[in-house]
């Protein structure tokens, strides 16, 4: 079989991918180690290996201190609204309420739009004056809620995590919906003639089958949204004074004031943040792979 | 498989009315995009008095935006076209041929879905390999971050794929690369369907990538181009929302013709194989 297999199977076919790969994602990320390390900025003839000194200058910064812990915040409340609201959709949808399919497209629709479009959007939307919600907000009686949304550093950060939850929310909902739909009928059948409620049901039948759903929601989330950078930029570029910095707006700064090793550096505790906190999911594809 | 004690109808109206939550936002682009400067900065959901046809017109007329949409189908084309092609090359082996390499390499490429680009120095890089501010070098990147979750999905897709079959091939004294082109890649088409449509989207979508590597405003994808005009037309809403409808509409119309593969397809490997 050996001999087939080296015959057939190739080791050679790895090659086009793995180099592609390796050459445009590897390396930089290899490079950007040594960088992190550096004095490589738009004056420097020669880059010059200055240690740790980036990243002591880094966490001097409060600036980047707040980038840091916004990021953080942003992750952490995107991803437990977004998961509260998609699991809620979920069990709406996995009833036999009418137009449940037409629903389900309408719910996942604001992730196929694009999120640059959405920060236009929400910017509208978020208008002291002219926008949507004070509009309704004043419609109902609310008029004291209507503050400015992306202008005032006490509401900046909750309005840019709201827009995010209100496009991902139908992502999750849809994970946690064919979650829903493996578990098998009988179960809550028996559980109802054994005079299960609802909430009886949920905690004992449906909360632990859909942990599957919940563990790829959960680790997908804080990835994806650690990573956040262009509704940021859209919304408030990072402002008001530095109200809703995060770290790829921190990095972008960096960059367009030449200060190369230092952005680097700031990259690399992205990196390292994610690392530390997504490493589960590489465990989890793993088991994945077991059941494929 | 109902057990909720609400009737039917209150759950009905508690989605119609989420359903406003997210159609009202669209809604608003849509008609404000053909309202005159005055009457789209009022953000209002009425009709436009008047219909001002001319705001698509008139983005439409701005030769980048035309540029910035062909621009955008090169990118996705052959990005989708190496990424498919390499993928399910570097997935057959992973499959088929387990071992210290194969685990090795799938690994690494794993880490890909989790490690964010460094992009400060994939600007160095790519400069250094005259790359920087090229169709190539835009292309090669977005290969690049979508062959991580590309080949997962293949990986998996791949083991239903029964191993008979290569050998049948080999029986028949198919040459190897015959035999993965001819027989292999044909029974792949799903997988196919589904990592065009998530690696499409992501070129689509990415604004990182282009906002660094392409600095030639003529190389520019069509979220560039956005974020261009925005900035050059804030004062008048009108002709942002028409350019916001241009890029949402196809995606949109494409995602209600084909929702179930779309939806299965961007939530893959997340939901099952």
């Amino acid at each position: 079989m050996t001999n087939v297999q080296r015959q057939s199977y190739p080791y050679w076919f790895l090659l086009p991918a793995f180099a592609i790969f390796a050459l445009m994602f590897l390396v930089p990320t290899g490079t950007g180690i040594y960088y992190s390390f550096t004095d490589w900025n738009i004056n420097t003839e020669k880059i010059n290996f200055v240690g740790l000194q980036n990243y002591r200058e880094l966490f001097t910064d409060k600036k980047l201190v707040a980038a840091l812990s916004h990021t953080l915040v942003y992750a952490f409340s995107v991803t437990l609204l977004r998961n509260a609201i998609g699991l809620g959709l979920a069990l709406l949808l996995n009833t036999k309420v009418r137009l449940r399919g037409l629903f389900r497209t309408v719910f996942f629709l604001p992730y196929m739009i694009s999120p640059i479009i959405i920060g236009y959007l929400f910017t509208a939307i978020y208008h002291p004056a002219n926008g949507l919600l004070n509009g309704a907000l004043r419609l109902v009686g609310l008029k004291f809620m209507a503050v400015d949304w992306l202008n005032d550093p006490r509401y900046a950060l909750l309005s840019t995590i709201f827009v995010d939850v209100w496009r991902t929310a139908g992502f999750s909902m849809v994970i946690y919906l064919a979650g829903l739909q493996m578990i098998p009928t009988e179960l809550f059948e028996s559980a109802s003639l054994d005079g299960a409620r609802y909430p009886q049901t949920f905690r004992y039948i449906t909360f632990p089958l859909i942990a599957p759903s919940l563990t790829i929601n959960l680790t997908l989330s804080l990835i994806g949204t650690m990573k956040v950078f262009v509704m940021i930029l859209v919304l408030t570029n990072g402002g008001p004074g530095y109200a809703t910095e995060v770290i790829n707006t921190y990095v972008m700064t960096s960059f367009s004031l030449g200060l190369y090793g230092q952005g680097t550096a700031a990259n690399m505790l992205l990196t390292l943040l994610i690392v530390l906190i997504g490493f589960p999911v590489l465990v989890l594809l793993r088991k994945r792979e077991v059941a494929l | 498989m109902k057990r909720s004690n609400l009737p039917n109808i209150i759950l009905f109206v508690i989605c119609a009315a989420l359903s406003l939550l997210v159609l009202t936002p669209v809604a608003m682009i849509a008609v404000n995009s053909l309202k005159n400067s005055r009457e789209s900065a009022l953000f209002g959901l009425n009709l436009p008095k008047d219909f001002v046809w001319k705001n698509y017109a008139f983005v439409l007329s701005k030769p980048a935006v035309v540029r910035g949409f062909l621009n955008t189908i090169l990118i996705a084309v052959a990005a989708v076209l190496v990424t498919n092609v390499s993928a399910a090359m570097a997935a057959y082996i992973i499959q088929r041929r387990p071992g210290k390499i194969s685990r090795a390499v799938y690994y690494t490429f794993l880490l890909g879905l989790v490690i964010p680009v460094s992009i400060i120095p994939t600007i160095r890089l790519m400069m250094n390999l005259h790359l920087h501010n090229t169709y190539q070098g835009i292309i090669l990147y977005f290969i690049a971050v979508n062959l991580p979750f590309t080949i997962f999905l293949f990986a998996g897709f791949m083991s239903s794929v029964p191993k008979e079959m290569d050998e049948a091939a080999m029986m028949e004294g198919c040459g190897r690369l015959r035999m993965f082109f001819q027989i292999i890649l044909p029974l792949l088409s799903t997988v196919f369907v589904t990592s065009t449509i998530v690696v499409a989207i992501a070129v689509w979508d990415d604004f990182l990538g282009p906002f660094y590597l392409i600095s030639d405003y003529k190389k520019w994808t069509i979220v560039l181009n956005i974020y261009s005009f925005v900035s050059q037309y804030e004062t008048n809403w009108g002709v942002v929302f028409a350019f916001l409808m241009l890029v949402m509409a196809p995606i949109l119309a494409l995602y209600f013709a084909l929702q179930r593969h779309i939806i299965s397809g961007v939530t893959a490997g997340s939901v099952k194989g």
